[in-house]
């Protein structure tokens, strides 16, 4: 891919995986919760 | 040489999503009524403004966080909470270092802007103005409750002095929750 494609695209995911997580109800929400349980066992361990 | 270029692509957009969902989620959370474990919040408007005397804040013995605003940013965090001698305290370590201070920029505002704060313990909030404080006896107190409270370091007066060192060094940033009339 060129790197003026591959621009593009990462402009295309960026927006695509912003937009998904503001827009779908509760995304927000499980991805913190998720985040967060990795968080905690990581730390523990 | 192109298989190279194609895999640090991939490589590129698998860490830019995280990146971007790790973005977007504390965008999300910014005017939000206070703030979620890892993300800033908004302001604390709900919960019962406290009115009566000055409370004792040896209660927050048992309270391992609480929910910060200042008042001059409108953003809110969870932070823990140190009491010594009636008092109540907040704070902020790493603060010897670029990064620290970036990462730590609330401290930095409350010592630099107004220290006006809010802050919300169990669904009630009081409010505050954070003074540091960077000498004094008064840090043995401070360094003693946080030793026992929240590291694993055995309490002696080498260890409390060892941390109220690092408080008076700047590598620490203790702030008392005084009250607003003060």
């Amino acid at each position: 891919m060129s790197w003026k494609n591959y621009g593009i695209t990462c402009l295309a995911v960026a927006v695509f995986t912003a937009a998904v997580i503001l827009l779908v109800p509760g995304l927000a929400e499980a991805l913190e919760v998720r985040l967060l349980t990795f968080l905690s066992t990581n730390a523990s361990g | 040489m192109k298989a190279i270029r194609t895999s640090l692509q991939i490589i590129g957009i698998l860490l830019l999503i995280p990146a971007v969902a790790m973005a977007t989620l504390r965008f999300e959370n910014r005017n939000d009524d206070g703030p979620s474990i890892l993300f800033p919040g908004g302001e604390l408007v709900s919960g019962e403004l406290y009115s009566g005397p000055e409370p004792n804040w040896d209660f927050t013995s048992n309270i391992q966080t609480i929910e910060l605003e200042l008042e001059d940013t409108g953003s809110s965090r969870v932070i823990w909470i140190l009491n010594a001698d009636g008092n109540a305290y907040v704070v902020s370590g790493y603060m010897n270092t670029f990064l620290g201070r970036l990462w730590k920029d609330w401290a930095v505002v409350a010592d630099e802007g107004s220290g006006e704060a809010v802050i919300r313990i169990d669904g009630l909030r009081y409010e505050r103005q954070l003074q540091r404080i960077q000498s004094g006896d008064e840090l043995d107190g401070v360094a003693e409750s946080l030793l026992r409270k929240y590291t694993g370091v055995p309490v002696t007066p080498e260890s409390i002095a060892n941390q109220r060192a690092a408080i008076e060094s700047g590598s620490t940033w203790a702030f008392r929750l005084a009250p607003r009339s003060e």
